[in-house]
C-alpha cells in the first residue's frame, strides 16, 4: 500500500546551507498494519509524511501510496489517503457537521451517500452533541474528533497520522489511539509517527526508528528488543541513537 | 481544473467571510455608515465653525482719503462680499479712543498700546523699507558687483530683520500704514487729474501706503487676504470718486469690457465632480476591499493551521487559489461599489440639504447616466481582479496576518500614487496610458464620467483598456498560483533574520549560476544606478556640453550602470562566472545567424515602429538630443559606434542575457526566463517607444542566448543591429537613390531623410529571411541539453 524507496528531501537553511531532512529512506507498509515512525523532534518524520501526502515534493527517490506515485499523480494519492497531524487544524467559523461535509464534497462523494456516511461517522465517534458547534467554540478533544472524522470521511485505504496525540490530554490521546486501533481492524494501511515510546509499544505492528533523516532500523517491537538485547523499545531507541550520536552516549 | 472544486471552495470561503463580523463590517457596514456619518460631521463642523478674529493695525487713519475705509473697530462691512466678513477682522487704529472702543481684555489692550507706540517710533524705518522693497524685489536678481546697489540691498536686509523682530511678538497679524501727508497729496493729485495738469512727476512723488504681512504665517495670511480684499473694494470706490471728480464715466478705466460666458450646465459640473471622485474611490476601495479578506484567506489560514488541511484534500493548488481568488474579488467589488453608492447618495443628499434655495456652483450634483454607471461596474471587475490576485499573492507569502498587514502599506502607496496621477486634470487617456495597469481603467472611467459613454475617446480605448487589464489580472493570478505551488512559501517559518548571516550565506553557499532573486536584485541595482546617474546628470547640465561630450558621458554611463553590476555580482555571488555570463563559445552556426538576423529584422522593426508611432508619446528633448548626437559628423564615427553599438552590445548582453537570464533560467521553465528578461530589458530603456522595441528584440536575443547557450551570438546580433542604426543615421537621402540602394529604399517627394521608407519587395524579402532564421533558431536547440540547475527553495520548511 505504501512503498518508499530511497526517498530524499533536501531543504535550504541560511545557517547550514542545503540540509537533507530525509536521506535515502526506504520502507513498506501493508494493509491492516500500523507502521510506526519513531524519532525525536527534527528527525524527519513530518517531512516524510508530508511527502507521502504530496504536500512536499521529494528531491529524489520514489514513494508509492495506494499504487500511485506521489510525484506523478498527487491528486490520486490525495484522494486515497486520510491525513491528520498537529498542523491540520479545523475552521473556526464552521460547525463540525459543515466541516466534515465540506471535505466529503471535496473528495467527490455523492450527496446521498455523503449524508449517510456523515451520520455513520458522527454516531461512531459520538459527535452528535457537537454537530452544530462552531470550531472556535470547541475544546481540543472535540476538535481532534472532528479532525478524525474529516480524515476518514471518504473511507480511504491509507491513513497517515503525524503525531496525532501531541498536545492532547491523556483522555483525548487515549480516544485517538483507540480510533487508530479500530481503523487497523478495518483493514486500513496506517502509518503513524510519534516520539512517545508507549504509543509504539501499544499500537504499532512494526516500527522504524528514524534519526537525523535516516532510518536506523525497522522491525516489530519484539524483534528490535531481541536484536539489540534491550529491555524495552525505549532502550532500543537510545541504544540506536547513541551508537550514531557520540554526544548522546556522553550524557 | 475542476469547477466543482473551485465552486465548493469559493462558497465555503464566502460563507466563512460572511460569518466573520470584522469582514462584514469592513465591506458592508462601514461604507453604509461612514459616508452619512462623515456628511453629518461636516455639516456640524461648518455650522459650529467660527473663524477667529484677527487683528489688523492701521497707522495714519487721519491720512485715509474718503470714502470711509474703517467703521469704528472694523472695516466697513459693505466692503466684504460675505455677510459678517467685517466681523472677522479687528481693526486697531491710531485714531483717538479707538483702543477703548474694542471689547478686548485689558492685557491685550496694553499690548496693542505698546505695539502702536513701537510702530510709531519705527515709522521712518518702515517707510524706508517700503521704498526699498518696491525697488528691489526679492524674486529678481541684481548685479552684485555694483557697490552702491549692494549697499542698498544690505540696508534693505537689515531693515527687514528689524521689521521681522518688530512684528514677531506683536498681537497684530497685519499692519497697514498710511504715510503722513498722504491725504493732502492724494487730494492734490485728484484735482490735477480733474484739471488735466497731472504730470509723471506728481504720480512718482505720491507717498504710498503699505501693508506688512508674513506669508509664512498662516494667521497673518488669512488676515492679509481678507484685508486686501476690503482694500481692493475700497480702492474701487476711491477710483470712481476720482473719476466723477474729473467728470469721467465710471466705466472709464474698463478699456475693453470682456464678458465671460460659461457654457457649463449643472449636470456637466456634476459630471466633473464625479469624474474626479469615482475613479479614485473605486481604485482605493478595490485595494482595501481585496486586501483584508486576502490576508484572512492566505496568511490567516496558515496561521490557524487550516491551510495544510486544505492542501491534503484532492483539490489541486490551482483550484484552491482560484476559489480563494474569486472570493477575494467578490469582496473587493462589493466594497468598491458599496462605497461608491453610499458616497454618491450621501454627497447628493448633503448638497441638496445644504443648498436648499440658494444656487450652488455644483448644481444639483445629478448622478451620471445609467450607462456610465454600468461602465463603472464593468471596469470595477478587472481592477478588482488585479488587486485581488496581487493581495492574494502577498497574503500567501506572509507567514502571519501581522506580516500580511505590513505588505498593505506599499501596495496602497503605489496605488494611491497612480490614483493621484490620474486625478490631475491635465492627464488624459492616451494610447500609452491606456495599456498601463490601474492608470488605464482609472483614466477611462474619468473620461466616461466626464464625456459620457459614447464619446470618441471612450469608444477608442475601451478594448485596449479591458484587454490589458484582464491580461495584468491574469499575470497576477498566475503569480499567485505559482506562489502557492512553492513549498518554500507555503511552509515558510519564522526565522531570525540576520543580515550578517545572510551575507555570509550568499558568499559561502555560492552556486554555479545566480538564483532567481539574485537576478532580480541585479536588475533593481541597474535601474537604481541609472536613476542616480540620470538625476546627477540633470543637476550638472554643463557635463553635457556639446555632442562629443554627450556621447562620451553616455558611454561611461552604459559601462558603469549596465556593464559593471552583472560582472561584479557574478564574481561575488557565483562560483562559475564563465557559465553565469555564458562566455563559452557557441556553435559557429549561431554566430552566422546572429550576423544575418539583425540585418533582416532591422527594416521590419523600423517599419513596425513607424507604424506604431502615433501610439507612443513623443520623444523627450533629452532623447532627441542624443539621437542628433548619434547622427552628427562632429563626433568621430569610432566613438559613436563604441557608444551606441559596442558598449550596449557588451554591457546589456552581460546584464540581461548573462547574469539575469542565467538567474531566471533556474526556474527550469523554458520560455518564462526569455519573456521576463525581455520585459526587464524593455523596462530599462525608459522611453516608451524604445521600451517596446527593446522588449521585442529582447525576446529574439533571449532565444539566441538560450538556444546557443552562449552570450556571443547576442553580442554580435546587438552590435550589428545597433551598428546599422548608427550608420543609417549618417546617411543622406541623396545617397539612397542610386546604385543598389534604390532597390532597398524609397525616398518620398519631400526628399528629406524622414520621408525615406523601404521598398515593399525588400520588406517581404526581409520578412521571409527573418521568419526562416527564427524558425531554425526556434527548433535548433530543442535536442541539445538544457542548462542543468538544481532546484532552489527560497526558504525553509519544517525539518522533522
Amino acid at each position: 500500500m505504501i512503498r518508499v524507496q530511497d526517498l530524499t528531501k533536501e531543504f535550504f537553511d541560511l545557517k547550514r546551507g542545503p540540509v537533507a531532512a530525509l536521506n535515502e529512506v526506504s520502507f513498506e507498509v501493508k494493509p491492516g498494519e500500523i507502521f510506526g515512525l519513531l524519532g525525536p523532534n527534527g528527525a524527519g518524520k513530518t517531512t516524510c509524511l508530508r511527502i507521502l501526502s504530496t504536500v512536499l515534493k521529494p528531491t529524489s527517490g520514489l514513494a508509492l501510496v495506494a499504487g500511485f506515485d506521489v510525484a506523478r499523480s498527487p491528486e490520486s494519492v490525495r484522494a486515497n489517503i486520510g491525513f491528520m497531524s498537529g498542523n491540520t487544524g479545523i475552521y473556526d467559523r464552521m460547525t463540525a457537521w459543515e466541516m466534515v461535509e465540506y471535505y466529503g464534497r471535496l473528495y467527490g462523494i455523492e450527496e446521498e451517500q455523503l449524508q449517510n456516511r456523515l451520520h455513520e461517522i458522527f454516531d461512531q465517534l459520538q459527535m452528535n452533541e457537537i454537530r452544530d458547534l462552531l470550531g472556535s467554540k470547541m475544546s481540543t478533544g472535540m476538535k481532534q474528533k472532528v479532525s478524525i472524522a474529516r480524515t476518514i470521511v471518504h473511507d480511504p485505504p491509507v491513513l497517515i497520522f503525524d503525531e496525532p496525540t501531541s498536545g492532547l490530554d491523556v483522555l483525548v490521546a487515549r480516544a485517538v489511539l483507540e480510533a487508530v486501533d479500530s481503523l487497523r481492524d478495518a483493514g486500513k494501511c496506517i502509518i503513524f509517527s510519534t516520539h512517545i515510546m508507549r504509543e509504539v509499544e501499544k499500537l504499532c505492528d512494526r516500527v522504524a526508528i528514524i534519526h537525523k533523516g535516516e532510518i536506523l532500523d525497522v522491525g516489530t517491537v519484539d524483534e528490535l528488543i531481541q536484536k539489540y538485547v534491550q529491555p524495552d523499545i525505549e532502550e532500543v531507541f537510545f541504544h540506536l541513537i547513541g551508537s550514531r550520536d557520540p554526544l548522546m552516549n556522553a550524557i | 481544473m475542476s469547477w466543482k472544486n473551485i465552486k465548493l471552495i469559493f462558497l465555503r470561503e464566502v460563507r466563512d467571510q460572511l460569518r466573520d463580523r470584522r469582514t462584514l463590517f469592513m465591506v458592508a457596514v462601514l461604507p453604509l455608515l461612514l459616508y452619512p456619518a462623515l456628511g453629518i460631521g461636516m455639516v456640524q463642523m461648518t455650522v459650529t465653525f467660527e473663524e477667529q478674529t484677527r487683528s489688523v493695525v492701521v497707522l495714519g487713519v487721519d491720512e485715509i482719503p474718503s470714502p470711509n475705509l474703517i467703521d469704528g473697530t472694523k472695516f466697513r462691512s459693505d466692503l466684504f462680499k460675505d455677510p459678517g466678513g467685517a466681523d472677522k477682522l479687528r481693526v486697531i487704529s491710531d485714531a483717538t479712543g479707538n483702543l477703548e472702543e474694542h471689547e478686548i481684555e485689558e492685557e491685550l489692550r496694553q499690548e496693542f498700546t505698546q505695539f502702536l507706540e513701537s510702530l510709531r517710533a519705527n515709522e521712518k524705518k518702515l517707510q524706508r523699507l517700503a521704498v526699498l522693497e518696491r525697488d528691489f524685489r526679492r524674486d529678481e536678481t541684481y548685479e552684485q558687483s555694483d557697490p552702491e546697489l549692494a549697499e542698498l540691498i544690505k540696508e534693505q536686509q537689515a531693515l527687514r530683520k528689524e521689521a521681522i523682530a518688530l512684528l514677531a511678538d506683536s498681537p497684530a497679524e497685519v499692519v497697514i500704514l498710511f504715510p503722513a501727508g498722504f491725504k493732502q497729496a492724494y487730494a492734490d493729485l485728484t484735482n490735477s487729474i480733474a484739471g488735466g495738469t497731472v504730470t509723471e512727476e506728481m504720480l512718482d512723488h505720491l507717498p504710498r501706503p503699505f501693508i506688512i504681512h508674513n506669508s509664512a504665517n498662516e494667521r497673518s495670511e488669512i488676515a492679509f487676504s481678507r484685508a486686501s480684499k476690503a482694500l481692493a473694494a475700497w480702492e474701487d470706490e476711491v477710483l470712481s470718486d476720482r473719476l466723477s471728480h474729473a467728470n469721467l464715466p465710471v466705466a472709464f478705466t474698463d478699456a475693453i469690457p470682456i464678458t465671460d460666458i460659461d457654457l457649463a450646465e449643472a449636470d456637466e459640473i456634476a459630471a466633473n465632480v464625479w469624474s474626479k471622485i469615482f475613479p479614485a474611490l473605486l481604485v482605493i476601495m478595490s485595494v482595501t476591499g481585496a486586501f483584508y479578506p486576502a490576508i484572512d484567506l492566505g496568511a490567516g489560514e496558515k496561521e490557524r493551521g487550516t491551510m495544510e488541511t486544505l492542501l491534503i484534500s484532492p483539490a489541486t493548488r490551482a483550484e484552491i487559489v482560484f476559489g480563494k481568488f474569486l472570493t477575494v474579488m467578490l469582496f473587493s467589488i462589493s466594497t468598491a461599489l458599496l462605497n461608491l453608492a453610499s458616497m454618491g447618495f450621501t454627497g447628493k443628499h448633503m448638497l441638496t440639504a445644504v443648498s436648499q434655495g440658494a444656487a450652488t456652483p455644483l448644481g444639483d450634483l445629478s448622478f451620471p447616466p445609467l450607462l456610465s454607471l454600468l461602465w463603472v461596474v464593468l471596469l470595477a471587475i478587472p481592477l478588482s481582479a488585479l488587486f485581488s490576485a496581487l493581495s492574494l499573492s502577498l497574503a500567501m507569502f506572509a507567514k502571519s496576518s501581522k506580516e500580511g498587514q505590513y505588505y498593505l502599506t506599499p501596495l496602497l502607496m503605489v496605488t494611491m500614487g497612480l490614483t493621484m496621477f490620474c486625478l490631475n486634470p491635465s492627464i488624459e487617456l492616451t494610447p500609452y496610458y491606456s495599456v498601463l495597469p490601474v492608470v488605464g481603467p482609472a483614466l477611462l472611467l474619468k473620461s466616461l464620467l466626464l464625456e459620457g459613454a459614447t464619446s470618441s475617446s471612450v469608444v477608442t480605448y475601451v478594448l485596449p483598456v479591458l484587454i490589458t487589464s484582464i491580461t495584468y489580472s491574469g499575470i497576477a493570478l498566475w503569480w499567485a498560483i505559482d506562489q502557492f505551488q512553492s513549498e518554500g512559501i507555503l511552509f515558510r517559518e519564522a526565522e531570525r533574520f540576520d543580515l550578517g548571516l545572510w551575507f555570509r550565506h550568499l558568499l559561502r553557499d555560492k552556486e554555479e549560476t545566480p538564483s532567481f532573486s539574485e537576478a532580480t536584485v541585479c536588475f533593481v541595482l541597474i535601474a537604481m544606478l541609472q536613476f542616480l546617474f540620470l538625476t546627477s546628470m540633470q543637476s550638472s547640465p554643463e557635463a553635457l556640453n556639446g555632442p562629443v561630450r554627450m556621447v562620451q558621458v553616455q558611454l561611461i554611463y552604459l559601462i558603469a550602470t549596465v556593464g559593471v553590476p552583472p560582472v561584479l555580482m557574478g564574481l561575488l555571488l557565483t562560483t562559475n562566472l564563465w557559465k553565469t555570463l555564458k562566455l563559452h563559445l557557441p556553435n559557429w552556426k549561431y554566430l552566422v545567424a546572429a550576423c544575418l538576423l539583425p540585418l533582416s529584422l532591422q527594416p521590419l522593426t523600423l517599419e513596425l515602429m513607424s507604424a506604431l508611432d502615433p501610439f507612443f508619446p513623443p520623444l523627450p528633448p533629452g532623447a532627441e538630443q542624443m539621437m542628433q548626437a548619434m547622427a552628427t559628423d562632429t563626433v568621430p564615427l569610432w566613438l559613436t559606434l563604441a557608444t551606441f553599438a559596442l558598449a550596449p552590445a557588451v554591457c546589456e548582453e552581460l546584464a540581461f542575457r548573462g547574469f539575469i537570464l542565467s538567474g531566471l533560467q533556474r526556474s527550469k521553465r523554458e520560455w518564462l526566463p526569455i519573456i521576463i528578461s525581455a520585459m526587464l530589458f524593455g523596462v530599462i530603456h525608459m522611453i516608451p517607444k524604445q521600451q517596446f522595441n527593446a522588449a521585442l528584440l529582447g525576446m529574439v536575443l533571449g532565444l539566441l542566448a538560450v538556444r546557443s547557450q552562449s552570450l556571443w551570438p547576442g553580442v554580435v546580433f546587438h552590435f550589428v543591429f545597433n551598428g546599422v542604426q548608427v550608420l543609417a543615421a549618417r546617411l543622406t537621402p541623396e545617397s539612397l537613390t542610386e546604385g543598389p540602394a534604390q532597390y532597398v529604399f524609397r525616398v518620398g517627394e519631400s526628399g528629406t531623410i524622414e520621408s525615406v521608407s523601404f521598398q515593399p519587395a525588400f520588406l517581404v524579402a526581409c520578412a521571409v529571411v527573418s521568419a526562416g532564421l527564427l524558425y531554425w533558431l526556434f527548433n535548433s536547440g530543442k535536442t541539445s541539453e538544457h542548462l542543468d540547475s538544481k532546484s532552489n527553495l527560497n526558504g525553509s520548511f519544517a525539518a522533522e
